[in-house]
């Protein structure tokens, strides 16, 4: 709990709006976009001021209380759950566009600023901010700088660390700085790519200049069906292999068809087992080229049916489904439990094979959402929180299908973080020297340990711990650490 | 979402069926980015998933205070949260559901109390709201703005007449409680406008207030009284051949449609409540539906004056009803321009009695939107609600009229 | 691997790592004893359909780029090479990108994984073989630029794409500030540039893609086919053009886009679209300095009299953290020490 000394201070600098304390008012924000992990946070702070931030963070750095950032709470690794202890500080009212110029193309904005509200602003000028999480309509940038988000068209267009140019932050020491500049580089070392998906642990960010690109002149979305889930997945090698560089590749089975199509009546084919979108965009000349040889290389590679969308609003129907698909299968079980491995390109058949096996031993339905052009995995693994043990089977799933990633040469997260939700498998991602070293770049800017603290990074015990249940091909991780 | 109901919720039919709608929340945080009150506040529990969750404990079982009664309250019902909810949560019965337990579990200060409970008796009344504002223009002079602002001028208007043969096709039409008062040029243009195409419309003795204003200040059963005094006084017609209940404002429309929801408890009046919300339609869905014969007849009329529209789509009508499109398309029919507006889902904080409610919030969503609504600068801004149309123009000078008093 | 190890431990006294020594004039001058690490090449896998490709840091980035073009595909930020024997971790350690880095991203941008040994001689391994990874702090990125005061670079995976259809480079005349407006305009619009430089009252262009998409473009923007682009472009990114020829100091600054003309006296050669600009000039370090840092900017001196600071001081907050992560990973002071900043 923490201390009456400490909420007094905190009294002494925000107005009562800005600081809820009451039970009642606090459990809504026990957790964030994934309800598996919940906590009661001590204190929500809601502060409207940079001046509050600073003096906020003094009386945590003073009294030693931690502190967890918020934004629109729609993560989906617990990177903004609440721990013991701390004071919950969400940024959503600095939601302001402090400044857009369409000549340098960037956009200057607060941390709790939507990420579509950028590009809506943008869209004046032509111009528009490339990543699109899925859940852009709410998000937050502050929230995208901090777990280094993606979206659909990461392959084209890169993740957040491409296209943030400069970020204003406060550390716990109470340093200010600016990171990056409006330049397209900096003197020193490139703090910002360490800044960018450091999940809240190294400092807050307090503004954000993001790079605007032109829309492109033409975008065009093709949508092919395929009878079989492992054609669809070698139809994605297929097209890049083709020399296509897709804006974006994506992936959806048989069940999240089925969710997202009740949702956005965009057309799907029900009876598909799988189908691609793909977006081609660029000149008008490029599109016209590339759409032919992309409906080629779908139908040699198997596609029961090709479809291109007949007008823009079509294409955005077609992509309206597949960015409400997570929520969206909310309508077919009152849970779901999100994973965000990645894989080389090429194990994807192997892997989605692995996983239907993986699902059925379980007896949990498992809908498959891709960013496929990344190969990177969205299995959502349906669940009801209300029957007893559902969700530790899914979370045991959900592992199985993590360290499945690793063991095809890929990573337990793309875009979605740590959080407290792969701590576990940062173990089997990571030894024990570079996880070490994790912990070292965190001491040199929050040496005791306030922000964020236990998220992103275990410790070794707690690996230990986690090894001792896991027994990789019979090798046993951190053999040197003593077991509990 | 994982929920766990009070013993004393659990077997009622009202916690079942918040029970099921809160199961369906993934807490995905979607709702938040368009929900007005979370854009003016920034503050989660000013959102409809913070309210979800607060209604959540509430129903979990948790003691609760004036401050979950005030995010509730605070709530405009617009209703866009479910247009964007990919999850399809129904939340307008969940908060409707939602206010009625928190208003019995928490005593509201007298002075509220008596606020809201003088607008939810006096507003429904058709002859006493009449009255009133025949006096409140009269005094208008006198009253602090915010009250003042409301009360428009009266507009002169000649009956609607018939035409000489009368048409076959008869419709009803509600009548409603403020809009005559207010403004009853609409329901005679409304009339106008269907009985060139071949339709008479007429008003039912003894029908009023849909019930909307009651059960949204929480007077739940005084609002359902009102909808049950509505079916019995259109039943005889429906049984009669009237072809549908055709609503000019589409606050009320929204509420007659759901009728059969809010009584599907009520043995006596389920299946006739049914029946009404099936046949009721926005006037817009009729011009639609009638689309040839309004070509027909705007052709034999010639062209009107064109003028330059902004129309600001009620959340009745785009969230409640879900029409889109269609006034837009009505009035580009009528050879009038329509000017592009943004942030179109968002609310401009009218909302039934929000506006005298909550004025802080409501004036600043309705300059957020008469923003919107005057870049470009317009000849007049349409809209389709008597709430939405008396609350923007207290905001500005540009003529704010009901669409149909531009065909 | 080991040799290299062993020598990180047995080191008591800064050593000066070295792969292809053509950038050994980069940065500060330092003391020590050379670390030679051009043996450790190869190319340990690369597979175009996954637009992946994993090399030892000593590998030429020749032979990496002829592997690359044999499949069609490149290094997108388009390294310098400075010379011929210029590897891959120099590349990287330099974190130096080509003309065609505003329009496709940095050399940073490109990393997906590097595996580099610390000051203790210890192997570290971050980031992966995957387009997507947020696993961890992004230290592989961190690695970019860092001179070799944070690690010895030892293994590297690189994202790359498909080599464009065709290119065309273009020239127009026009004076500094039209050029300076028309670069961030086009910059702006949905045009296939690749490259664009302004020297001595030409701009000059590059356009990449398909070739019916080149030639739209060219229609649409006219200018003066120049018939020896790629030799225009690799002299400027190598700095072999006769521009950057004579004994002057040379300066590189680092812009907003579009920061009008500096006025500093010397000859100004603009590449980035306006945020790069190659200056050769005799005026002071600080009145350099000063005039960047007023425009947003930086300035780094890549030849001349070093008295002045190479690289442009940093404020105190910034280098206090600078100094915390090379003791981080170098606690006993050994990698490249003073490369940088004479302070670590």
């Amino acid at each position: 709990m923490i201390s009456n000394e400490v909420v007094r201070h905190l009294q002494a600098i925000l107005p009562p709006h800005s600081l809820l304390l009451a039970r009642e008012d606090l459990k809504p924000f026990e957790t964030d976009g994934l309800t598996a992990f919940r906590n009661t946070p001590d204190v929500v702070a809601l502060p409207e001021t940079e001046e509050q931030v600073k003096q906020l963070l003094a009386i945590c750095r003073e009294t030693g209380t931690p502190v967890v950032f918020r934004g629109a709470g729609t993560g989906v690794s617990g990177g903004a759950l609440p721990v013991d202890g701390a004071v919950l500080l969400a940024m959503t009212k600095f939601n302001r566009i402090l400044d857009i110029d369409p000549l340098a193309r960037t956009a200057r904005v607060q941390p709790g600023v939507r990420n579509l509200a950028i590009s809506e602003a943008a869209a004046a000028y032509g111009l528009y901010y490339a990543p699109d999480p899925s859940s852009q309509i709410a998000c937050t940038i502050g929230g995208n700088v901090a777990e280094n988000s993606g979206g659909v068209h990461c392959l084209k267009y890169g993740l957040t660390v491409h296209n943030v140019l400069s970020i204003r932050v406060l550390t716990i020491d109470g340093e200010e700085m600016v990171i990056g500049s409006e330049a397209l580089d900096s003197p020193g070392y490139d703090l910002l790519a360490l800044m960018t998906g450091s999940e809240g642990m190294l400092a807050v960010t307090l503004e954000i200049s993001v790079k605007l690109l032109p829309k492109p002149e033409r975008t065009q979305v093709l949508l092919a069906a395929f009878d079989d889930v492992e054609k669809a997945g070698s139809a994605v090698g297929a097209i890049i292999s083709g020399g296509v560089l897709p804006a974006g590749l994506e992936m959806m089975d048989k069940l999240a068809i089925e969710a997202a199509e009740a949702y956005a009546g965009a057309g799907y084919p029900l009876d598909a087992m799988a189908i691609l979108l793909v977006e081609v965009d660029g000149t008008q000349e490029e599109v016209s080229e590339d759409v032919m040889r992309v409906r080629d290389v779908l139908l040699a590679s198997g596609a029961t049916e090709v479809r291109t969308a007949r007008d823009e609003a079509e294409q955005k129907k077609f992509w309206a489904g597949r960015k409400a698909a997570f929520p969206a299968v909310g309508r077919l079980a009152p849970d779901y439990y999100c994973m965000d491995g990645t894989i080389p390109r090429k194990a994807l058949p192997a892997v989605l094979k692995r996983i239907t096996e993986l699902s059925a031993e379980y007896a949990l339905p498992v809908a498959n959402v891709f960013h496929a052009g990344d190969g990177n995995l969205h299995p959502l693994i349906l669940y009801d929180a209300n029957q007893p043990d559902a969700w530790e089977k899914a979370e045991r799933l959900g592992a199985d299908i993590l360290e499945l990633c690793v063991e095809h040469g890929g990573t337990i997260t793309g875009e979605h973080g740590v959080g407290v939700e792969k701590i576990n498998q940062m173990c089997v991602q990571f030894g024990a020297p570079e996880l070490l070293a994790f912990h070292g770049v965190k001491a040199c800017f929050d040496e005791n340990a306030l922000l964020n603290p236990g998220k992103a990074v275990p410790t070794l015990h707690r690996c230990a711990e986690y090894g001792a249940m896991h027994v990789a091909g019979g090798k046993l991780p951190f053999p040197e650490l003593p077991r509990f | 979402m994982q929920t766990k109901l009070s013993e004393s919720f659990r077997n009622t039919p009202e916690g079942q069926e918040a029970d099921r709608i809160l199961r369906a929340c993934v807490h995905c945080g979607f709702c938040l980015a368009t929900c007005p009150t979370y854009q003016v506040l920034g503050d989660e529990l000013d959102s409809p998933r913070g309210r979800i969750y607060l209604m959540k404990q509430m129903l979990e079982g948790a003691a609760i205070t004036s401050k979950t009664l005030k995010h509730l309250d605070r709530c405009l019902t617009c209703r866009n949260c479910e247009t964007t909810c990919p999850s399809g949560v129904q939340y307008g019965h969940l908060i409707d559901i939602g206010r009625k337990i928190a208003e019995q579990s928490v005593n509201r200060p007298l002075a509220e109390k008596l606020q809201r409970k003088t607008l939810a008796k006096f507003l429904p009344q058709q002859k006493l709201f009449g009255g009133m504002m025949r006096l409140g223009r009269m005094a208008k002079p006198f009253l602090p703005a915010s009250l003042g602002s409301k009360i428009s001028s009266a507009t002169a208007i000649s009956k609607p007449s018939h035409s000489i043969t009368q048409p076959a096709r008869k419709m009803l039409v509600l009548a409603g409680c403020v809009q005559p008062a207010l403004a009853p040029q609409i329901n005679v243009a409304a009339t106008r406008v269907l009985d060139a195409i071949g339709i008479s419309l007429f008003e039912a003795a003894n029908a009023g207030c849909c019930g909307a204003v009651s059960f949204h200040l929480n007077f739940q059963e005084d609002g359902l009284d009102a909808m049950r005094r509505n079916i019995d006084a259109w039943w005889p017609h429906i049984e009669a051949g009237a072809e549908a209940i055709v609503m000019t404002a589409s606050g009320c429309g929204v509420t007659v449609k759901e009728y059969g929801h809010y009584l599907k408890n009520d043995p006596a009046y389920a299946e006739k409540a049914a029946r009404v919300s099936e046949l009721t339609r926005d006037l817009s869905e009729i011009l639609l539906q009638e689309e040839t014969a309004l070509r027909t007849w705007l052709q034999k009329r010639g062209p009107g004056e064109a003028k330059r529209i902004s129309f600001h789509s009620p959340c009745t009508l785009q969230h409640g009803q879900k029409i889109t499109g269609v006034v837009e398309a009505l009035l580009t029919v009528a050879g009038h321009t329509l000017h592009p507006v943004s942030e179109t889902n968002l609310c401009c904080g009218s909302a039934g009695t929000y506006s005298l409610l909550e004025p802080e919030i409501s004036t600043q969503l309705r300059d957020r939107k008469l923003g919107h609504l005057s870049q470009p600068s317009p000849d007049i801004i349409a809209t389709a609600n008597i709430g939405c149309l008396n609350h923007l123009q207290s905001g500005t000078n540009t003529p704010v009229r009901h669409w149909v008093e531009l065909l | 691997m080991q040799e290299i190890i062993d020598r990180i431990h047995a080191a008591e006294s800064p050593l000066i790592i070295r792969g292809g020594g053509t950038k050994n004039w980069h940065g500060e001058d330092t003391k020590g004893e050379v670390l030679d690490v051009s043996s450790n090449t190869g190319i340990v896998s690369y597979e175009p359909g996954e637009l992946v490709l994993t090399a030892r840091c000593g590998t030429p980035l020749a032979e990496i780029e002829a592997l690359l073009a044999q499949h069609r595909q490149m290094l997108a930020f388009e390294p310098p090479h400075f010379g011929s024997g210029s590897t891959l971790g120099g590349t990287l350690a330099c974190g130096f990108s080509g003309p065609r880095r505003p329009y496709a991203g940095s050399a940073r941008d490109f990393v997906l994984g590097i595996d580099v040994l610390d000051g203790n001689g210890q192997l570290l391994k971050f980031g992966g073989q995957v387009i997507k990874n947020v696993a961890g702090y992004d230290v592989s990125r961190l690695m970019v630029g860092a001179l070799g005061t944070l690690g010895v670079l030892m293994q590297a995976s690189l994202k790359v794409l498909p080599k464009p259809q065709s290119e065309m480079t273009l020239q127009f005349e026009c004076g500094e500030a039209e050029a300076l407006q028309r670069m961030n305009e086009w910059a702006g619009k949905p045009l296939p540039l690749s490259a664009s430089a302004w020297l001595s009252g030409v701009l000059t262009i590059r356009l990449s893609g398909a070739e019916s998409t080149v030639q739209a473009a060219h229609a649409k923007l006219g200018g003066e086919i120049h018939d020896r682009g790629a030799e225009f472009w690799k002299g400027l990114r190598d700095h072999t053009a006769a521009f950057f020829q004579d004994d002057v100091p040379l300066w590189r600054l680092s812009l907003p886009s579009t920061t009008p003309s500096l006025n500093l006296r010397g000859k100004h050669f603009i590449n980035w679209g306006g945020a790069e600009r190659w200056l050769k000039s005799d005026a002071s370090a600080s009145e350099i300095r000063a005039r960047a840092a007023a425009h947003g900017g930086h300035a780094t001196l890549h030849s001349g009299d070093k008295s002045a600071d190479v690289f442009h001081p940093l404020p105190d907050a910034l280098m206090k953290y600078h100094r915390r992560l090379k003791q981080q990973f170098d606690p006993r002071g050994i990698l490249n020490v003073g490369r940088m900043y004479s302070a670590f």
